[in-house]
């Protein structure tokens, strides 16, 4: 579904931040993306969002060479994928609601079905009391419901999210994993990056660890022997 | 039940109005832009509105001389002396009666003195004919049925009987002037027409290009979320478009009541030296294209700005 061959990537003349990152994500797999600082995870997750372009090497996402794709067909793409960004990028100028609206509006989705989803999915993260509310009067840890909610309500076939629960307390940061596993459940590929080795510990999943710009990845023992009592 | 309610609007409390994804509308600028088009507008229209006026005066004049010449019996004869007013009578009626014979000739008009004095009062003023000694020469205006050179000298040389200094008048010289001064006048302001339309372009460009600028994070995030180029640059052109509708809105009536006053301030002046000039249809319809055109061309630059912008984004 998601493949990176002998992928690498530079800004402007400047040193390679990512070099040969190599890996392949299975459809409706969860993934950790870590890290020590500076190793190149947000530039993962800009590949992976294609914010940005490969130096070199080869991106294929849903079975789609991304190099040789056309722009109309990198938005049909795009629009396949979920992102909460670290900083949350929420527009200021409109409310909770539009924001969360904002990616069924990009799909042309009809303003009645607008209207549901995105008041069911703030009723559950929430934030039903503040669906008119400016991001500025939000605090962060609303802010960060809203951009997770704006990520999921198009129900993407991919989930990136960089840092998602950092803002939030134990109660509301658990629901929001859970809702993470369930909408992987219903086949989402989710690519969590994060530095919390409690979140990691607490959920076991396969951790893509970058480091020195390039990637390994590492699974838990216990998810492998889920894996195989799964097929056995 | 609506989304909002009527009266929502207070502090950190977004509106029910959800018009653009974008805030475009709260833009700096946005007065400077209405302003722009409409000053934009407003010159188009005077521009425009002189190209008709010198285009119809032009046609004015040389269809209503075609065909047609003047005869003119200089108030001198060939020796310099100076011909009394019945010696120049006697002479157009000559003239008159030895062309009216003539089967190549329509018309044929002797003027009277006093038509010659209204030719001479816008030089002279209304007192012309208060000067009983001014010598005036005999004027003739003759149409043929088709005119060419050989009738001309034909004529001529007849002419040159009954008085031999006789001058026959073309009005080829003065007219090829004044068609060449009109038709110059007329690409001028035709020029200056274009010259408006492409500095609106360039305006328009420049603002749109300022306003991705400020918005940038914003549009790269559109971009990032999967909206198309198209969904992108519409909410630019549909911004671009009501400015547009306001200031060229603003413009042409300006505009229009600019042709009024001056139809009304230099009409009496004017209407002495040239000839009666009124629109026709077909310039009503362009003068009121125009603020059409303007908002067309505010829509079409803000939306090739944005989508030359976006090509730059990955």
């Amino acid at each position: 579904m998601i493949k990176f061959e002998h992928v690498g990537m530079r800004y402007g003349v400047g040193p390679e931040v990512l070099s040969d990152i190599n890996f392949i994500l299975e459809p409706g797999s969860f993934h950790f993306l870590t890290g020590p600082s500076g190793a190149g995870k947000t530039s993962l997750m800009n590949l992976m969002f294609l914010g940005r372009k490969p130096t070199r090497g080869l991106i294929s996402m849903f079975d789609q060479n991304i190099n040789d794709l056309e722009r109309a067909k990198l938005a049909r793409i795009r629009r396949r994928i979920g992102v909460v960004f670290q900083e949350f990028r929420l527009l200021p100028h409109l409310s909770a609601f539009d924001n969360v609206a904002l990616p069924l509006r990009i799909l042309g989705r009809p303003e009645r079905e607008i209207r549901n989803n995105v008041n069911e999915l703030l009723e559950w993260v929430g934030l039903g009391d503040y669906m008119k509310s400016l991001p500025l009067t939000l605090s962060g840890g609303q802010q960060q419901r809203v951009a997770i909610a704006r990520a999921v309500i198009g129900r993407p076939k991919l989930l990136l999210a960089d840092e998602p629960t950092g803002n939030l307390d134990d109660e509301i940061g658990l629901r929001l994993m859970n809702l993470f596993d369930q909408l992987n459940r219903m086949g989402t590929t989710i690519v969590i990056a994060t530095h919390s080795q409690h979140l990691m510990d607490k959920f076991e999943h396969p951790r893509m660890v970058l480091g020195d710009g390039t990637l390994k990845i590492n699974a838990p023992k216990n998810w492998i022997q889920k894996k195989i009592k799964g097929v056995f | 039940m609506a989304f909002f309610l009527p009266g929502d609007k207070k502090l950190g409390v977004a509106t029910g109005r959800r018009r653009y994804d974008l805030p475009l509308n709260k833009s700096a600028g946005t007065g400077f832009l209405v302003l722009l088009i409409a000053l934009m507008t407003f010159l188009g229209v005077m521009a425009l509105a002189g190209s008709f006026a010198l285009g119809s005066m032009a046609h004015h004049w040389s269809s209503g001389l075609e065909n047609k010449l003047t005869i003119e019996i200089p108030a001198d004869d060939a020796t310099g002396t100076i011909r009394t007013r019945e010696d120049i009578e006697k002479l157009s009626e000559s003239v008159t009666e030895r062309l009216s014979a003539q089967n190549f000739i329509r018309d044929i008009h002797a003027l009277s003195q006093t038509e010659i004095q209204e030719l001479i009062a816008p030089w002279l003023g209304e007192d012309a004919e208060n000067i009983p000694d001014m010598p005036l020469p005999g004027l003739i205006a003759v149409e043929f049925i088709t005119i060419n050179d050989h009738l001309i000298e034909k004529m001529r040389a007849d002419l040159a009987n009954i008085a031999p200094n006789i001058v026959i008048d073309r009005h080829e010289s003065w007219l090829a002037d004044i068609l060449r001064l009109t038709g110059a006048l007329q690409f001028a302001t035709l020029l200056t027409t274009l010259m408006i339309g492409a500095t609106t372009i360039i305006a328009i460009a420049g603002a749109v290009k300022s306003r991705i600028a400020i918005h940038r994070k914003d549009v790269e995030l559109l971009h990032l979320m999967g909206a198309s180029d198209r969904y992108i640059s519409r909410q630019f052109q549909r911004h671009a478009l009501i400015l547009a509708l306001q200031g060229a809105a603003a413009g042409a009536a300006a505009g229009l009541l600019g042709l009024l006053a001056i139809s009304l301030f230099a009409g009496d002046t004017a209407a002495a030296l040239l000839p009666e000039f009124q629109l026709n249809m077909i310039h009503i319809f362009t003068l009121a294209a125009l603020p059409a055109a303007a908002c067309f061309i505010a829509a079409a630059t803000a939306k090739f700005t944005v989508l030359r912008e976006l090509a730059l984004m990955p």
